[in-house]
């Protein structure tokens, strides 16, 4: 390793170095001078030593994931896989009556009904019956009061004797101009020999306006996850307006209001606006469906 | 490693890997390379190399330099195939079929 910065990435180095020679043995004959090359020159280009040191160990992995690609093509299993597999032996692989994994899930379900049992049989043995003390009864004294001075008796009252001093404060407060004309005052206190109260004009009718939304039968959002999204984990809330008529179904194309970022996300939303035509909830004036427009919210949120 | 093309088997570091190739597909680029834009260890990323190449999607080459003069060992440079291009296209237009269907 020509490219030493410093002592650690010295030390590291030479460790990692004599590490991949190593792994680089251990390949498939064909490729171990090629991938000691290749590996030393991307091994160059880390300066740490604990980043090199990783990238050793991780080399000694692929070695055994590349040779066992090499020597079962066949398979063609993924690289996580295969490691597993050669580390822990090939479940088809065999011998006897069961196989290797079969024998380990055997194994490891043995060892967790020994547990269970062990933790069982322990607690009921240190479970303890509650024992009950026989009663004791014996005479408490009550405490005496320690001896107070009685009250002071009370006195007749006798208002001669308050003391009605004013405050010495000095309050300066101006009168208020009149600002109020004849007429404004006439309405706000009505004098009484006019004319009999008119009846109050009635309340204008408001209709109770209830906006639509998905309804039954609508369609499940998940199906219309964009399956790249989902790949590139893109997440996001998108608004969707949609014109309904009065039994549920689409009068325009759905228009995307404000977008998730993500363009598969927004064409997803309005895939899933269009798919819903017929299953919408219509709004309601006094409970009778109209047309109308609204806006649809759709979030897409990866579950984990 | 025979060119013969096989059936590869996708996972998601596979994908990272064609993906990174994808951004630039005429570009050749190092297993330093590859980690350095994706983050895949070493462990994962080298068997993926060789059997991409071995699926014939990938061709890698040494690259052109002499390490004496540059001070560093040569690398191994991976590059992906017409055939490679693609095999990855249509793997990533099988999910916007998904999308559109």
């Amino acid at each position: 390793m020509s490219q030493r910065k410093d002592g650690a990435a010295d030390v590291g180095g030479g460790f990692s170095g004599w590490l991949l020679h190593h792994a680089a043995r251990s390949a498939p004959e064909s490729l171990a001078e090629r991938l000691a090359e290749e590996w030393l020159a991307d091994l160059s280009t880390r300066q740490s030593g604990w980043s090199r040191l990783r990238f050793a160990i991780g080399c000694c992995w692929a070695t055994r994931v590349i040779a066992y690609q090499h020597y079962a093509p066949t398979l063609a299993p993924s690289s996580a896989v295969a490691g597993t597999r050669l580390l822990a032996g090939d479940g088809r692989r065999g011998s006897g009556f069961l196989s290797r994994r079969t024998t380990t899930f055997l194994l490891v379900v043995g060892l967790h009904v020994v547990f269970f049992y062990v933790l069982i049989a322990k607690l009921s043995q240190t479970m303890v019956p509650a024992k009950t003390l026989p009663l004791q009864n014996r005479a408490v004294t009550e405490p005496k009061l320690r001896d107070l001075p009685p009250p002071p008796k009370p006195q007749p009252f006798d208002p001669r004797r308050l003391d009605l001093t004013p405050p010495d404060t000095h309050l300066a407060i101006e009168p208020e101009p009149k600002t109020l004309s004849g007429p404004e005052i006439d309405r706000a206190v009505p004098p009484r020999d006019q004319s009999p109260p008119t009846t109050p004009p009635p309340a204008e009718h408001t209709a109770q306006q209830i906006q639509g939304g998905p309804g039954a039968g609508f369609p499940n959002p998940d199906d219309f996850y964009p399956s790249f999204a989902r790949y590139r984990e893109e997440q996001g809330v998108a608004i969707v307006n949609v014109c309904v008529d009065e039994r549920g179904r689409l009068t325009s194309d759905p228009t995307t209001v404000q977008g998730t970022g993500f363009p598969q996300l927004d064409e997803g939303a309005l895939k899933l606006a269009r798919a819903g035509s017929g299953h919408y909830r219509a709004s309601t004036e006094d409970g009778k469906p109209v047309k109308s427009c609204y806006p649809l919210r759709i979030r897409f949120k990866l579950k984990n | 490693m025979g060119k013969r093309e096989q059936k590869v088997r996708m996972s998601l570091q596979t994908l990272r890997v064609l993906e990174t190739f994808l951004e630039n597909p005429t570009e050749q680029l190092s297993g330093a390379d590859v980690h350095q834009r994706c983050g895949i260890a070493s462990g994962t990323l080298y068997p993926i190399l060789l059997r991409l190449e071995a699926a014939g999607w990938f061709v890698s080459q040494w690259e052109t330099i002499d390490p004496s003069s540059a001070g560093r060992p040569r690398r191994r440079l991976y590059r992906l195939t017409s055939t490679g291009l693609k095999r990855v296209t249509e793997v990533f237009a099988s999910f916007n079929r998904g999308v559109l269907a």
